[in-house]
């Protein structure tokens, strides 16, 4: 095809961006509209890619900066591994412009935030080349910031300085360890040019030493632990929840922090293999304690947003399991899982994120028995914490089930069952903080410490928002070959690689 | 031709649900004609099935057609598969579940008949409930199974707590069902996640979990048999949970929240009776290990014990029939544990005693599944008769009652004939098969261990005991002076509710006689070199009918029957003996362990506040305090620090010029200093 | 002849009464007049090392030297009178001067 889809993915809502940045005044109510066809352009150029004949074929590369000394590119490529991430994204992103159709304060910077965010997710989805994935990757960064600092709770200063910083310091490391490859690279190539294309630098690193590798993979492997996050560089992430809007919320938790896990698939296993095997029980230890703490972190919040913000913890500690097995069954699913977190992950920040402004508090203590006012709001909050306990049929269990799995053949041939226990005991929290905040907010007797009497249920634009959402984690959680055919080739070629057995 | 539409069996009430929940709101009785045509066209299908099948040449060799689902890639693929598998144990299965649905549902419509908007709710959950059922019945292979366990999970969940909210008796209420359908997803989630750690197993050491594969003899002798024997512990941790045994037994009687229709479907009739049926269907496993079916025989048999003593004493119709209920499930438990710990002894012998063991072991899995099936009629029936009670006084209260028969005749009626079906009167279903489950016990402990001849002691007391209580219920509900609530009763319930008592009742006393006709060969189990097979084995018939009446042991279980009903009706039908007597008013210490369940709610909330809050409020701390701490530092540090230096910027000129004088003078200083230690000047 | 080193004593000293007077001083006129000392004090070393060395580039800065030290108090003061023109006052402490910082 002679359409350069790829860049189109990215150039499209930049432009939707840029016009509705400009729609202040008496235009900016129709900053929604214009939004949501820009973002609805993207979702149909995602599915063309999602389901293209050949999706190597789409790849582009422009020259970028060129000297005789270092070569950049504005290289997009997109495989088994981003495309599910492309489509999330883009599907993530119309969502939340259909669910945020009543934002009322400044509606043209608020989609103008979000598609600039959407530009830079789908950058570092697509980027074949270092430069621009670091770049891409600190574009994510600035919407998000004003997103939570514009439209924040009351601690939104604090929670929007905390995010940055702490995801840009981590981005720093991670730009030491790119730095280091590159000229790693050229060194071994000996062509005298800094190139960071993919292309360039994975083969040649393949022949670095491996004290190389694994000093580069423990400073790529901060940079992205950190954005996943993971225990214990997570206290960002409960803060940026409470403070963020409903629409940051999701996409920070539904695509953003996929960004970590991808980035450790894309650049720390592919292209530093000997890393990855050396820190493997690091990188293990770490998911257990990320899995159980997060689990743990839950019970006790009283917070619903936070409450979920911590089970992220929980769950992405499980995508980073799966990666932590290098085998083929744990990267497979672990990326099932990233896919899978990112549709439960955004069903549950729309939910508990509209608690607030539908009946005032987010606070669980203060609620009780909403199910029978808000009916809507009950059943959606109800399939997405049961699907994010993992319920079999929903598509949670096909993310915690198989990854399980998979560590299960690890400990076992590493002699360590008992590590298996970590697993199951969050299964088990896992369903209990659930149940409980169930229990607590939506059923029992009706709250009388907050004034229900303005308490509405989902909204019509809402409602559609969720209930896409949730025919896609049902139509995934009975069949999810679905989503594995894409995964399974390129788990296989990495597998071919030699980079998990 | 019937058999390739197995999948069907689950799937129409599938779509029976999505039919109810999109748009059975604006159709009479809001869905409920959906669930029941539902039920109705699953039950013809599941009979044509059987029929087809239990005629056909491939009997008793199961039906298996599957395709292949996903795989988990590595070195050897662990492919997983989506099927059917049809056997002896599927069909009876299939069949009483859909049918009990049936009437249920037909039932539901008089019981839920004022609940308004809510009955939308109740029939697309009861729905969704039944094709959680058939699933499971028609699974081919575990992970499948376990998928429609934990949606039979959810359901019963969501039924269990379909009042928490707006509950019509207030507040108090709905908080307690709010409460009981948490601890009820909580504690068989427990079980859930040890069952799926024993998939786990089985998964890896077999590569598939496939029944047709696992349960291939070739296969299974060439796994590890340590791992497989602590997968099955594993699974039967699934079973403790899902089937209320020991010690994961009290979730049940707080189920009790939910309607009594439900109560009557799933924790009665058909959901408890998974584990149950988990254990039948993977039997081949099972009976690997003698240790592990003396687990699952103790297991039941002490489940059947407690169950029952804390039966005795309750108030409450709908508790006592929920003991009842884990009290019979331990019985089915006993028997297939006895019996497969008889057939794991005499398959690692030699000759025709080993043979010998087997085909009297394969009686337990008989036993345990004719149980399963009289249970399922007999209690399915008590608890209808007890929601036509509470329907026509509007309480639970024993107490509150009596005297009712005269107002309820038919209600009252069946409701005697299913006591004396439970209390197994001669002749009534639960007569049978619980005779068959008491000599399989007596059989594995005088052939295996002491253990089983405990367990028959216990078994044997349980049948007093069941004998007493659930005529203690009756008389106390029909007959005897008329308590407060009787005095407002309505009188016999509406026909929708009576018509599925009456046919219940026909099967609960005759469904027993089934074992006369060859319902033995169905889910027989036979034990050939290269396969076992359930079903096809050699009917009994008669030879049933001469072996119970001819055991003296028979006639010690029926005197014990009646002597318990005769207790019964002493103290509360005929009021000369006083209950009182025996628990010194309710103040023994035996009285109040009985009422407070034997301590487990309190040991259950202890575990759960100790180790889940508990442990969260300390790991919360932690995370505030040190590792948010930590970062919070890091941060004042360096804004601190750059605090303390902004100092310096006083903004006097004055300053700044004593600070570059001084500089200068330090820089000169050791200018000249240098300069001489290198010896310049 | 007098001794160089008298000469620079001197200026060492007259450096010293300057700086002194020009880091602690409130009031600026006498910071300025203490400015004018410490260029004083270079200009004696200008002059006594250029009578010394018999370089006539000494005394050439000097005259230099007084030219700029005249236009900057000049410039000074202009700015000093300006500022007690508008705030009252020539103290560098007092909160009127010191709020025309930016």
């Amino acid at each position: 095809m002679d359409i350069p889809i790829l860049s189109l993915l990215i150039v499209v809502p930049l432009i939707g961006a840029i016009a509705t940045l400009f729609m202040g005044g008496e235009k900016q109510k129709y900053a929604k509209v214009v939004a949501g066809v820009f973002s609805a352009i993207t979702l149909v150029l995602a599915l063309l890619v999602l389901f293209a004949d050949d999706m190597g074929a789409l790849a582009e590369s422009y020259a970028w900066i060129q000297t005789s000394a270092i070569a950049i590119s504005f290289t997009l490529a997109v495989d088994g591994l981003s495309v599910l991430m492309v489509f999330l994204t883009a599907l993530l992103v119309l969502l939340v412009v259909i669910l945020s159709a009543e934002e009322e304060d400044r509606p043209n910077y608020f989609h103008a935030l979000l598609l600039a965010m959407e530009v830079g997710l789908m950058g570092v989805y697509m980027a074949a080349d270092y430069f621009l994935f670091y770049v891409m990757w600190e574009v994510t960064l600035i919407p998000m910031y004003f997103m939570i600092s514009w439209y924040g709770g009351p601690r939104r200063h604090y929670a929007a300085i905390k995010f940055f910083i702490y995801t840009h310091v981590a981005s720093l490391v991670m730009l030491i360890g790119i730095f280091a490859m590159a000229f790693e690279a050229a060194q071994i190539t000996g062509t005298g040019v800094v190139d960071f294309a993919f292309s360039v630098i994975n083969p040649a690193i393949a022949g670095a030493s491996e004290m190389f590798q694994v000093l580069v993979f423990a400073l790529l492997f901060f940079g992205f632990a950190v954005k996943m996050p993971v225990v214990p560089f997570h206290t960002w992430l409960p803060d940026a929840h409470t403070e963020a809007p409903t629409g940051g919320s999701v996409l920070l938790a539904g695509v953003m922090l996929k960004m970590g896990s991808y980035g450790i698939i894309r650049i720390c296993l592919e292209a530093l293999p000997l890393g990855a095997e050396y820190w493997q029980w690091v990188v293990i230890a770490i998911a257990l304690l990320s899995i159980v703490y997060g689990a743990y972190g839950c019970i006790a919040q009283t917070d619903l947003k936070k409450m979920v913000a911590f089970s992220s913890i929980s769950h992405m500690g499980m995508v980073m399991l799966g990666i932590g097995c290098l085998s083929e069954a744990g990267v497979t699913f672990a990326i099932f899982q990233m896919f899978a977190h990112g549709l439960i992950t955004a069903i549950l920040f729309m939910v508990c994120g509209m608690t607030g402004h539908k009946v005032g508090t987010r606070e669980i203590p203060l609620l009780g028995g909403l199910a029978g006012r808000m009916p809507m709001y009950a059943l959606f909050m109800m399939i997405g914490f049961m699907a994010s306990l993992g319920l079999p049929g929903l598509v949670g269990f096909w993310g915690e089930f198989p990854v399980i799995f998979a560590f299960y053949e690890f400990v076992i041939a590493n002699d360590a069952l008992w590590l298996i226990l970590f697993c199951l005991l969050s299964l088990m929290l896992t369903a209990g903080y659930y149940l409980w905040a169930m229990q607590r907010t939506l059923f029992g007797p009706e709250t009388t410490k907050i004034d229900l009497t303005h308490a509405h249920d989902v909204s019509k634009t809402e409602g559609i928002a969720l209930a896409v959402l949730v025919v896609l984690v049902a139509f995934f959680g009975v069949w999810p070959d679905a989503a594995l055919s894409f995964i399974e080739p390129y788990v296989s070629a990495l597998a071919n690689m030699g980079v998990v057995i | 031709m019937f058999i390739e539409y197995t999948w069907l069996v689950p799937l129409v009430p599938m779509i029976c649900f999505l039919l109810i929940g999109l748009i059975g709101r604006k159709t009479p009785e809001k869905g409920g004609y959906f669930a029941i045509a539902g039920a109705l066209i699953s039950f013809v299908i599941a009979a044509l099935i059987s029929y087809e099948y239990l005629t056909g040449d491939t009997y008793p060799n199961p039906v298996v057609e599957s395709i292949q689902w996903f795989v988990i890639p590595g070195s050897t693929d662990f492919v997983i598969n989506l099927g059917y598998y049809v056997d002896g144990l599927t069909c009876l299965m299939m069949l009483f579940a859909s049918f009990i649905s049936t009437l249920i549902f037909i039932y539901s419509i008089g019981y839920m008949g004022d609940q308004g908007e809510r009955k939308n709710r109740y029939y697309a959950e009861v729905s969704l409930f039944l094709t959680g059922m058939l699933g499971l019945v028609v699974s081919s292979n575990f992970l499948e199974m376990f998928i429609f366990w934990e949606v039979m999970g959810l359901c019963s969940y969501l039924l269990i707590g379909f009042w928490s909210f707006r509950h019509p008796e207030g507040d108090a209420a709905s908080a307690n069902a709010a409460s009981a359908a948490k601890k009820a997803f909580l504690v068989t989630r427990l079980g859930d996640v040890c069952l799926m750690a024993g998939l786990f197993i089985l998964l890896g050491e077999f590569h598939s979990l496939d029944y047709s594969t696992l349960f291939d003899p070739a296969n299974i002798a060439a796994v590890d048999s340590d791992m497989l024997t602590l997968a099955m512990f594993l699974i039967f941790g699934g079973v403790i949970g899902k089937s209320a045994q020991f010690p994961l037994h009290d979730w049940l009687p707080d189920a009790m929240a939910g309607p009594t229709t439900v109560s009557s479907l799933i924790h009665a009739a058909t959901m408890v009776k998974a584990g149950v049926y988990l254990v039948a269907r993977g039997y081949p496993l099972f009976i690997q290990n003698a240790e592990v079916m003396l687990f699952v025989g103790v297991i039941g048999g002490v489940t059947a014990f407690i169950a029952a003593t804390m039966a005795l004493n309750n108030m409450n119709i709908k508790k006592v029939l929920a003991y009842s209920t884990i009290s019979q499930l331990g019985y089915m438990i006993l028997a297939l544990g006895a019996g497969g710990y008889l057939v794991a002894l005499g398959m690692g012998m030699e000759g025709a005693e080993g043979a010998a063991l087997i085909t009297a072991g394969s009686a337990g899995m008989v036993a345990g599944c004719f149980h399963m099936m009289n249970h399922a009629f007999f209690k399915a029936l008590l608890f209808m008769c007890s929601g036509s009670v509470i329907h026509a006084v509007g309480t639970e209260d024993m107490r509150e009652m009596g005297g009712l028969g005269k107002h309820m005749k038919i209600t009252s009626l069946t409701m005697l004939i299913g006591s004396l079906s439970i209390a197994g009167f001669p002749f009534f279903s639960g007569f049978w098969s619980k005779d068959l489950v008491l000599e399989i016990a007596m059989e594995a402990g005088h052939d295996g261990t002491v253990w089983f001849t405990v367990m028959w002691i216990l078994a044997i007391i349980t049948a007093f005991m069941t004998a007493f209580y659930m005529f203690r219920m009756w008389f106390m509900t029909f007959m005897g002076e008329e308590g407060h609530a009787t005095q407002h009763c309505h009188g016999e319930s509406p026909k929708t509710m009576t018509f599925p008592l009456i046919v219940l009742a026909v099967l609960a006393f005759g469904s027993g006689f089934l074992i006369l006709f060859g319902l033995d060969a169905m889910v027989s189990f036979t034990v050939t070199p290269d396969a076992f097979i359930v079903g096809g084995g050699e009917a009994g018939g008669f030879h049933h009918f001469e072996h119970i009446f001819t055991s003296p042991y028979t006639y010690l279980t029926i005197v014990l029957a009646l002597v318990g009903i005769g207790i019964a009706y002493l103290m509360y039908a005929k009021k000369t003996m006083n209950p009182g007597a025996f628990n010194k008013d309710g103040e023994s210490w035996l009285y109040k362990a009985l009422t407070k369940r034997w301590w487990f709610p309190d040991l259950y909330n202890q575990i759960s506040w100790k180790l889940g809050y508990g442990v969260a409020r300390g790991v919360n701390f932690i995370d505030r305090q040190i590792v948010d701490g930590t970062v919070n530092g890091l941060s004042g540090a360096v804004v601190g620090g750059g605090d303390a230096l902004s100092k310096v910027q006083s903004g006097h000129v004055q300053d700044y010029s004593s600070i570059v004088l001084l500089g200068i003078s330090v820089i000169s200083v050791l200018f000249i200093v240098i300069a001489k230690v290198m010896g310049g000047i | 002849m007098i001794p160089i080193e008298y000469y620079l004593v001197l200026g060492a000293i007259l450096f010293a009464i300057g700086a002194y007077g020009a880091m602690t001083k409130s009031n600026a006129i006498v910071v300025l007049m203490c400015i004018e000392l410490m260029l004083n004090a270079a200009n004696i070393n200008f002059v006594a090392f250029g009578a010394f060395t018999t370089d006539i580039m000494g005394q050439v800065f000097v005259i230099m030297s007084i030219s700029v030290a005249a236009a900057e108090v000049a410039v000074g003061i202009a700015i000093l009178l300006n500022a007690y023109k508008m705030r009252k006052t020539t103290e560098l402490d007092d909160e009127q001067l010191r709020t025309l910082r930016w």
